[in-house]
């Protein structure tokens, strides 16, 4: 039997890079998955839907989530994916360009959890998973603010898991490693192939790397495992 | 317009859905001098966020308008809301005539 059969899964930056792969992944195994963007959607699937939305606005957030409570009703898993990347130095950096990165990388994931918790608490389960990045351990040059965000989710995540532990949601985060994504493209290729090679495992992250983990923190086994953060190819 | 009666059963039914999760002796009387908030409240504060969700939650789903019981506007009231039942009825239906 499929993995995700009869879940209700929510993708945060669900039309590219791992956001589309974590939709396809749910969606093969099985769950409808919401997926939320910016922009249109990035794959067509008779269990997907398809919501426009700037989560790092709090109102838009809310009507999204009181159109989920009227549709599927219960959500069981959340993957908080969405995120934008602006690598510049900090005495270079736009005002604008970090606040978008504190509002899409941060205040989003806080906003989308804690309405989906809302609809946890009735079901008495849930699982919440951040997405977060090497960044945090590596602490590149350029990458002051994604960095911090970054480091901020796991701790944003970590309170989280203790305010939703009474009624079963648990709330983890993953932290990737390179991976071949339009975000990545941003970046000058020598840099990351740099970055990579001084990983403990000094190869780039694949789906797989990255979907084992989402199935771990996923699991109806994990209830017993939240406010942890792993980190892929042997950062920490 | 929201008539207190409505918003009254909409708190009603949150604290009755917590009194679901509570111990017999620790249960809420629906009553609308039930203290909410404060030294001799029936609730704690877990149990006060409960009914603050179920209650904004509520009221956007039937409603059909959003209110938030918990930004500066409610937390500098000069009667807290949350005193009892009809102030926080009373807190509802005027954020909700204001439009």
């Amino acid at each position: 039997m499929a993995k995700y059969a009869g879940r209700n899964v929510i993708v945060t930056g669900s039309s590219r890079g791992v956001g589309d792969l974590l939709t396809r992944h749910f969606l093969d195994e099985g769950a409808t998955v919401i997926g939320v963007a910016r922009g249109p959607a990035g794959c067509e699937h008779e269990r997907y839907r398809h919501h426009q939305a700037d989560i790092a606005d709090p109102a838009e957030v809310q009507k999204l989530f009181a159109l989920l409570r009227t549709t599927v009703k219960t959500i069981d898993i959340v993957v908080n994916n969405a995120a934008v990347l602006t690598s510049q130095y900090a005495m270079i950096m736009p005002a604008g360009a970090a606040q978008a990165m504190v509002n899409l990388n941060l205040l989003a994931p806080f906003l989308v959890a804690r309405e989906a918790a809302k609809l946890m608490r009735k079901s008495k389960s849930g699982r919440i998973i951040n997405i977060s990045s090497m960044a945090v351990s590596l602490e590149p040059e350029g990458d002051s603010v994604y960095a911090a965000c970054k480091a901020g989710l796991t701790t944003l995540s970590n309170v989280l898991a203790k305010e939703f532990a009474s009624f079963n949601v648990t709330c983890n985060t993953l932290g990737i490693t390179a991976i071949e994504t339009d975000m990545l493209k941003q970046l000058p290729r020598d840099k990351i192939d740099a970055v990579v090679a001084r990983l403990p495992i000094p190869r780039y992250a694949t789906a797989d790397d990255i979907l084992n983990v989402i199935d771990f923190f996923a699991s109806e086994r994990s209830g017993y495992v939240t406010a942890q953060t792993i980190y892929l190819g042997g950062v920490h | 317009m929201a008539s207190q009666a409505a918003v009254i059963e909409i708190i009603y039914r949150a604290l009755r859905s917590l009194n679901e999760e509570l111990e017999e002796d620790k249960r809420v009387a629906l009553a609308p001098d039930t203290r909410l908030f404060g030294p001799d409240a029936s609730l704690d504060s877990l149990s006060l966020v409960s009914v603050i969700v179920d209650v904004e939650t509520a009221v956007a789903d039937e409603l059909g308008r959003s209110v938030s019981l918990t930004d500066d506007t409610a937390m500098t009231q000069e009667v807290s809301p949350f005193s009892n039942v009809t102030t926080l009825a009373d807190y509802i239906v005027k954020q909700l005539a204001q439009g």
